[in-house]
C-alpha cells in the first residue's frame, strides 16, 4: 500500500497508544510507549530516509490540523468533566458517600489522563481517516 | 470520497512532459508524490500556491491545469 511517510507514522502512534494505556497508566505503560515509539520511528525513518528529510507538505499539515480539531475537542469535554465533578464535590461533598462507584482514588486525575489517551487516540485516527479518504 | 469540484489535467500535461513521474513532479513542486496522487485524482484540492507552482512546472497557466466544475 502507497502510503505517506506521515500516515505510517501516525499509525505507529496509534498502535502504541490504547494497549499501553490499558495496563494501567502507569509510569511503566508510559516508559514503554516511548521506548516502542523511539524504536519504531527510528525504523521508519531510516527505512524512508528522504520521506523522513523532507517533511510534512501541505497536505500532511492540513490533516495534522484537521486531528488538532478532533483532539482537543475530546480532551476539553474531559477537561470540563473533571472540572464539573470538583465543582459537584465542592458544593456537595456527600454526594460521594451516596455512591460505591465513585469513590476512586484520585479520580480526577484518571479522568484527566483518560482524556488526554483517548483524545490522542482520536486525534491520530482522524489523521488517519482522512489520509484513507484521500487516498 | 466522491471527487472534489476542482479538476485538473496533470496526467496529460505529465504524459507530454516525457512520462514525468509523480515523484518528480512531487519534487519539482515541494510536495510528496502521495499529494501529487491525491491532487491527480482530484481527491485532493491543492493550496493556490501549490496549484501556481505546478503549473509553472509544465509551463502552463493555472487555468490551463485546473478548472472548477461545479455538481
Amino acid at each position: 500500500m502507497n502510503m505517506a511517510f506521515r500516515e505510517k507514522s501516525i499509525g505507529i502512534s496509534l498502535s502504541g497508544l490504547p494497549e499501553e494505556a490499558a495496563l494501567g497508566l502507569s509510569l511503566r505503560a508510559i516508559s514503554l510507549i516511548i521506548i516502542v515509539e523511539i524504536i519504531f520511528q527510528g525504523m521508519l525513518a531510516v527505512s524512508n530516509r528522504k520521506a523522513a528529510e523532507h517533511g510534512a507538505d501541505e497536505r500532511d499539515t492540513l490533516f495534522a490540523y484537521k486531528g488538532n480539531n478532533f483532539g482537543y475537542t475530546v480532551l476539553a469535554i474531559g477537561v470540563f468533566i473533571s472540572l464539573g465533578w470538583n465543582v459537584l464535590l465542592e458544593i456537595n461533598p456527600a454526594f460521594i458517600a451516596q455512591s460505591n462507584v465513585l469513590k476512586v482514588p484520585l479520580l480526577t486525575a484518571h479522568i484527566l489522563l483518560f482524556s488526554f489517551i483517548f483524545s490522542e487516540v482520536v486525534r491520530f485516527s482522524a489523521q488517519l481517516y482522512n489520509y484513507t479518504r484521500c487516498d | 470520497m466522491t471527487t472534489l469540484p476542482i479538476k485538473n489535467k496533470i496526467r496529460e500535461l505529465r504524459f507530454f512532459a516525457e512520462e514525468m513521474t509523480q515523484k518528480e513532479l512531487g519534487e519539482l513542486v515541494g510536495i510528496t508524490q502521495q499529494t501529487i496522487i491525491a491532487i491527480g485524482k482530484c481527491k485532493y484540492s491543492p493550496t493556490l500556491e501549490v496549484a501556481f507552482r505546478i503549473a509553472e512546472v509544465f509551463g502552463q497557466s493555472i487555468d490551463e491545469v485546473f478548472h472548477y466544475q461545479s455538481a
